[in-house]
């Protein structure tokens, strides 16, 4: 039982951070290599905080996630305005630097070594609720119009501009929210293992939560959400396939590409209306006869 | 004051001169056609006036304002609505969510009530749905809105193209070949429409098309260009008679 709860607590915490990645890769179609730098910078403030500073673990959370924000600016000020691919580099660039800064900056990270003492705070309970609170949030934003301007760039940056649409804010305003999300993930990941270190916050990390995305599906956070379970549960559950785990991504992500280029679900979202629709075609499967 | 005058605009791309001293002047209700063979710089100076490119030389004024050296973005706030000759509607939104696009400019909630149902969100939404729904009937389309764009034929595609220009609410209006692709009973049907447009909202559009017995149907000036330069102004019948014009592109049995 402890097993199933220590694996589905991870899970919801990698939830978390893939609806961050949502927005960005999902919703906007920007490539993120990066993005588990701004999870670093949510675990190591807010584990800084509480272990070195002894800050309230309520005012803690929130700091790790302004700061990454506040990064999260200052990085996306030069990218958002040039074209997409080239906001993969920058953030390429700018995650393996925060590694090597994690690394070095020994006196106050624990460098290669890591973050040790952080209380263990993040319950099951916590995990979910915040992965229920952050997609509800970003459901509502996906319907809000600044969620369709980001679909609309995603599709065609200079009809959008023709539109009116003023290109640089949506695309920041994205990225902001993916590294706020992120962030967050952060703290709950390091206030779950009580122990960070640098190497698990690299461009591998930013990549999987990609391929999430895409396995998903480009344009449904249902997807993204189901395929975290899938991806990040299937090695746990079958833990004799360990060493195979990437050999296991590489081969689905091929088949998904191959075959759904528009990854598992589409652009399918579980709605009321589209669950209504499931339900209706159950009942009828069932009772064939029955419909007079 | 003229609501567009383009002033003496060059654009070059390396050693192709594709505008030399493009001017134009027009008022509310006009359509001014421009024509010329392929290649002949039309679609580029759409592209300078709406802000794709920066014109090397001269000035685009929007009701009397320079927005020549505006961003793209602004200057179709300003009040510059356009459609483009390659349709390019948005893939992955409704028909109704395509014009929402262009409407949620213009629509006053931020970023907290993007992210919750907070304020003026539902108020800003429902507005924003009336005008673009009003806007989608005007073209003909209100009962295709929660179609996907992909699906819908040619002649309804150009269509939602015109009514995301639309909800721009433009003071001029760039239709690009916007009968480019259809057939002989939708180019009837949308020369209509063009013709209620110019006279309900009584902007100025400027009409790019190669079926020259739409524009000489529906435009009270003609601007003819070739290789860049325009080589006449005029209306229909003018154009028609003009040599130059009779050479360069109507052909020798021409006129």
């Amino acid at each position: 039982m402890a097993l199933y709860t220590h694996i589905l607590t991870q899970i919801l915490i990698t939830v978390v951070s893939v609806a961050g990645v949502f927005v960005l890769t999902g919703m906007t179609g920007m490539f993120s290599l990066g993005q588990a730098a701004f999870m670093a910078i949510g675990a190591y403030t807010s584990g800084i905080l509480v272990t070195k500073l002894s800050v309230p673990i309520f005012l803690a959370w929130p700091a790790g996630v302004i700061l990454a924000v506040a990064v999260g600016f200052i990085v996306g000020l030069p990218t958002v305005r040039l074209r997409r691919d080239y906001i993969s580099l920058v953030t390429l660039g700018f995650g393996e630097a925060i590694t090597a800064l994690l690394n070095r900056a020994t006196a106050l990270t624990g460098g290669a070594s890591g973050l040790t003492g952080i209380p263990k705070e993040t319950t099951l309970t916590i995990a979910l609720l915040s992965a229920v609170v952050v997609i509800i949030l970003i459901t509502f934003f996906k319907a809000s119009k600044y969620g369709r301007q980001c679909i609309a760039v995603r599709s065609d940056e200079l009809a959008a501009k023709a539109m009116g649409i003023n290109v640089p804010k949506v695309k920041m305003i994205a990225f902001l929210i993916s590294v706020a999300v992120t962030a967050y993930g952060g703290c709950l990941y390091a206030f779950y293992t009580a122990y960070v270190d640098p190497t698990l916050f690299g461009w591998k990390k930013s990549a999987e939560w990609v391929i999430m995305v895409f396995f998903g599906g480009v344009n449904s956070l249902t997807g993204s959400i189901l395929s975290t379970f899938v991806l990040s549960g299937l090695p746990e559950v079958l833990r004799f396939l360990q060493n195979y785990r990437a050999i296991i991504y590489a081969v689905l992500v091929l088949l998904v590409i191959n075959f759904k280029p528009s990854g598992l679900l589409g652009e399918w979202e579980l709605t009321p209306a589209n669950l209504k629709r499931i339900i209706k075609r159950a009942g009828q499967a069932k009772q064939p006869k029955e419909v007079r | 004051m003229a609501t567009l005058k383009v002033e003496h605009i060059y654009k070059n791309f390396g050693g192709v001169k594709a505008i030399q001293d493009f001017s134009i002047e027009a008022n509310p209700g006009q359509i001014h056609g421009i024509i010329g063979p392929n290649g002949a710089g039309k679609t580029t100076i759409f592209n300078v006036i709406s802000g794709i490119y920066p014109a090397d030389e001269g000035s685009v004024y929007l009701d009397g304002k320079d927005v020549t050296r505006m961003e793209q973005h602004r200057i179709t706030l300003e009040g510059m609505g356009r459609t483009f000759q390659n349709i390019r509607l948005f893939k992955g939104l409704s028909v109704l969510d395509n014009v929402m696009c262009a409407f949620d400019p213009q629509s006053k909630y931020g970023v907290p009530g993007s992210l919750l149902p907070l304020g003026k969100r539902f108020a800003e939404e429902k507005r924003g749905r009336d005008i673009c729904m009003n806007f989608l009937k005007m073209v003909g389309l209100e009962d295709y809105a929660k179609e996907r764009p992909e699906n819908m034929s040619y002649g309804h595609q150009r269509r939602l193209e015109i009514a995301r220009a639309l909800t721009c609410r433009p003071k001029v209006l760039l239709l690009d070949e916007p009968a480019a692709g259809l057939n002989p009973v939708e180019v009837g049907e949308l020369t209509e429409l063009i013709q209620r447009l110019s006279k309900d909202i009584g902007f100025v559009i400027l009409l790019i098309e190669h079926r020259l017995e739409l524009v000489m149907n529906i435009s009270q000036f003609i601007h003819v260009q070739n290789f860049g330069k325009t080589i006449a102004v005029g209306t229909p019948a003018q154009v028609r008679s003009n040599p130059e014009v009779i050479e360069a592109y109507l052909g020798k049995e021409g006129g």
